[in-house]
């Protein structure tokens, strides 16, 4: 029974004073990064080593949603330690950027390397990777003449009908690719176009981008959207032997070419506006679109670079050249709100 | 002041109703809000359903007959409870995926065609509650166990003397003598569905939950958000009241145990065997298929084991064994003083409502509160925001309700009129606790403390959102694995956490066991 007692007694207050001896351990070091990030690539932590490895900078990570990191930074408020926000969809971005958390970046090496249109306004933020979302479709069941010259307004056609693999409306890049549509189309037109394309779902929208893939592979589905570096990972043969079976058997049309080009999503970040380590959050920025990090990031994710020196990873590089459409990524935060209420009034699920 | 800080993260999700509705919600009304709870009421009446099958008949088995594999079968029926919902979720779908397991080992058997698929679709609402019902169902097994122990042998013997027959009496008798354990098991069961997030998200179904995020994430509102959340809490309520109506009951039933040597009856040949497969069924669905498949995932991944699984690891274990000590101890000391002190349980449901709130809105919740708190920290030097301490309070926060129920259980089967001969003989309300309550209690403090650790081990919106810098635990990375498409890495980690969560739940079945003796 005395025993006992202590045991209880020591479990109680070991745990209480580790507490506090973790807690004030806070104390601010000198050469440090604080990043908060809703991209969490394995191969990012590689960079990240690689750039403490170069600059003796110590690189802290803090991972998770986007929406909730945004409502802790909100919540810490100027005692925030975070310095770069860094996340993988270009409307979380926006937004996050139009709700006043981010400062203009300064660098002029990142200035002269990034072109104007994956950069915000006042270069409040910077794209480090691209992917753009694709049409996937089954050469056994499509014909190349078919779909070469499609747009993503056609896929609300009943050409289509019971064909169309997509993921939920949930998901933040079909949140973007509607919002884009709807900066080009107008809210109405979008709705209708979404109304046939529901109508033209091949299944109820589940799983994620590679499923989707998948689906046509195993002619569930005509069709699938989908963003490109999915096909590259499976190619790889990262994701196990079905998947690079699977992936052999779909073929990829870039949607929109005779006209304002195939959409794209962005990869990026921005310095924090009560950023206390600001000048390391520049260095690590110039870090990531750099040569040396920008190869790492082809070579890893499957996306495309920003930089124009630096050419996609092979696999990728086979699809070819494409027309990107240069709608302002600014939209898709300022229409992703709109983008949600109208999937929700057409039952994309 | 303890109870301040349980209810503030609350109040602030509630206060969110005094804000107005914006469109959004008249947005959400219109077109959302009908589906969201239909497919919410379907999610939880299937699974209360299914557990309550799967539990009571299993416990009722389990603890009245004698069968082949009785003995594994006593032990092994909890070990779902090490399962998270979202890796059976993962698993299920992989498994039953047209190219999965399941319809490659069938295919094999029975066609040489290659696009034949034999299971239907798992990601919708029946398969949600599948995963709900086979990992959940171990909390209705438990309590129904330990109240078909109670129920004194005479009273079974008396019903068959009478010439009723196992089943007659299995639906007569014995399953309203513990209904209110029954109900309480189900009660506990509901407010986890209802607030899981990971399972549901991975099939893509529109429950409430999903609905929050949703407008969270997509619409930047996160005031509809937490009014939706306010919503949920309601019904949550209604279900700790249930709870706690329920268990009251049971003291009932206690209170007449007399003799607990009644004989199991011997089941023979396809009677035994009868037996064997519906214990078998969730036990393996629950967790043999689980861990099967994740150890054939992880067989596919070059490098398992790195300081990083190492460092998780630890981590887990650190914090939610601090966490549940804590837990367990401002759990008893509430209950002691509103047993002491005459205050209105009340208190101990409000504290309670933590459990029921979604992961992540529960943290956006304490995340305001400790800002108004670390501004005047800050003056010393120091904030909580994202230290360990403040993961540490959303974990006790989050996990009081569990350790509640157990301690209140066991503290109201002391009678008040021990406490009043104490008290009349001298000792102070400290000696009382530590002399008299807290030896009594040992059980109950231990079974709660487990459970806890149980729960902890699992949990990941909070602590994805308040965890300091570089600071990954088990459930965290399998997150980041799996929604980075990873399954095959993201098993491995996942292994670990169902292995630690069975060293809590052998030490649970040895006092259930122990209690029979």
């Amino acid at each position: 029974m005395k025993i006992n007692k202590f045991l209880l007694l020591a479990l109680l207050i070991v745990p209480i004073t580790l507490l506090f001896l973790t807690n004030t351990n806070e104390e601010v070091q000198n050469e440090e990064v604080n990043i908060y990030t809703s991209r969490h690539y394995d191969a990012d932590n590689l960079l990240y080593e690689q750039f403490t490895k170069k600059t003796g900078i110590k690189v802290n990570i803090i991972s998770g949603k986007g929406s909730a990191l945004i409502e802790r930074l909100k919540a810490e408020g100027i005692n925030s330690p975070g310095d770069v926000f860094f996340t993988v969809d270009a409307g979380n971005l926006a937004n996050f950027q139009k709700q006043g958390f981010l400062q203009s970046i300064q660098s002029e090496i990142i200035k002269q390397s990034v072109p104007v249109e994956l950069r915000g306004e006042n270069d409040e933020w910077v794209a480090v990777a691209k992917r753009a979302r694709v049409i996937f479709y089954n050469p056994e069941l499509v014909s190349e003449g078919e779909i070469k010259d499609i747009n993503y307004e056609d896929l609300a056609s009943d050409v289509w009908k019971n064909g169309i693999a997509i993921r939920s409306s949930s998901n933040m890049y079909n949140q973007s690719l509607v919002s884009s549509l709807i900066s080009n189309l107008g809210i109405d037109e979008t709705e209708k176009w979404a109304k046939g394309l529901v109508s033209n779902f091949a299944r109820k929208p589940q799983g994620n981008d590679r499923s989707q893939i998948m689906a046509v592979a195993n002619k569930e589905a005509l069709i699938a959207i989908a963003n490109t570096y999915y096909i590259g990972i499976m190619l790889s043969g990262k994701g196990g032997k079905e998947q690079l079976n699977a992936a052999q058997k779909v073929k990829i049309a870039f949607p929109n070419q005779n006209n304002r080009g195939t959409h794209i999503n962005v990869s990026g970040g921005g310095v924090l506006k009560h950023s206390p380590n600001r000048e390391n959050a520049e260095k690590f920025l110039e870090f990531l679109l750099s040569e040396e990090a920008q190869v790492h990031i082809v070579n890893n994710t499957f996306e495309y670079p920003v930089l124009e020196s630096v050419k996609p990873h092979p696999i990728i590089e086979s699809f070819g050249d494409f027309k990107m459409d240069k709608t302002s990524i600014a939209d898709f935060g300022k229409y992703n709100p709109e983008a949600v209420k109208l999937m929700d009034r057409v039952s994309w699920q | 002041m303890i109870t301040s800080i349980f209810l503030i993260p609350i109040l602030f999700i509630i206060s969110s109703v005094f804000l107005g509705f914006s469109d959004n919600f008249y947005h959400l009304y219109e077109n959302l809000l009908l589906e969201y709870s239909l497919n919410s009421i379907y999610l939880v009446a299937g699974v209360s359903l299914l557990v309550t099958i799967l539990g009571v008949s299993t416990a009722w088995l389990v603890t009245f007959f004698n069968f082949y594999g009785k003995r594994f079968f006593q032990w092994a029926l909890i070990l779902p409870l090490a399962v998270p919902p979202y890796l059976l979720a993962y698993v299920f779908t992989e498994f039953f995926d047209f190219s999965g397991t399941a319809n490659n080992i069938l295919r094999n058997l029975f066609t040489t065609q290659s696009d034949v698929i034999f299971f239907p679709n798992i990601r919708t609402i029946i398969g949600a509650i599948i995963v709900f019902g086979f990992t959940l169902y171990p909390y209705v097994y438990m309590v129904s166990r330990v109240a078909f122990m109670n129920i004194p042998a005479s009273v079974i013997e008396a019903s068959s003397l009478l010439g009723k027959n196992s089943i007659s009496t299995f639906f007569g008798l014995s399953i309203p003598l513990i209904r209110p354990a029954i109900i309480a098991g189900v009660a506990l069961v509901a407010m986890e569905t209802l607030a899981d997030f990971g399972a549901v998200q991975h099939f893509a179904i529109p429950t409430f939950t999903t609905g929050i995020f949703r407008t969270w994430t997509g619409l930047y509102d996160l005031n509809t958000a937490l009014q939706l959340s306010t919503m949920l809490l309601l019904v949550i309520f209604i279900f700790l009241s249930v709870e706690r109506a329920s268990r009251s009951k049971i003291r009932y039933v206690n209170s007449v145990t007399t003799s607990n040597s009644y004989k199991p009856i011997q089941l023979m040949r396809f009677k035994s065997a009868a037996a064997f497969f519906v214990c078998l069924i969730p036990v393996f669905i629950g967790f043999f298929l689980p861990v099967l498949e994740l150890i054939n995932w992880s067989s596919q991944v070059d490098t398992l084991v790195s300081t990083k699984i190492f460092l998780a690891a630890s981590n887990t274990l650190y914090i939610s064994l601090s966490a549940a000590v804590l837990t367990c101890f401002i759990a008893l000391l509430i209950n002691f003083v509103v047993r002491t002190f005459g205050i209105s349980q009340l208190l101990n449901d409000l504290l309670s409502l933590g459990y029921a709130v979604p992961g992540l809105i529960l943290a956006v919740g304490i995340t305001k509160m400790f800002t108004s708190v670390d501004a005047w920290l800050i003056n010393y030097g120091t904030f909580i925001t994202g230290s360990i301490l403040g993961l540490i309070l959303a974990y006790i926060i989050k996990s009081y309700a569990i350790s509640n129920i157990v301690l209140n259980s066991a503290l109201n089967s002391i009678p008040i009129a021990l406490d009043e001969s104490a008290q009349t003989l001298g000792a102070s309300k400290l000696k009382l606790l530590r002399d008299i309550h807290i030896p009594i209690l040992k059980t109950g403090l231990l079974t709660a403390f487990l459970l806890v650790i149980a729960e902890l081990i699992k949990e990941l919106p909070a602590t994805l959102i308040l965890r300091p810098f570089n600071f990954d635990t088990l459930s965290v990375s399998v997150y980041l694995l799996a929604s980075e498409e990873r399954m095959f890495e993201a098993a491995f980690p996942g292994l670990v956490i169902i292995f630690f969560g069975l060293i809590p739940i052998y030490f649970l079945n040895k006092l259930i066991l122990s209690n029979n003796k």
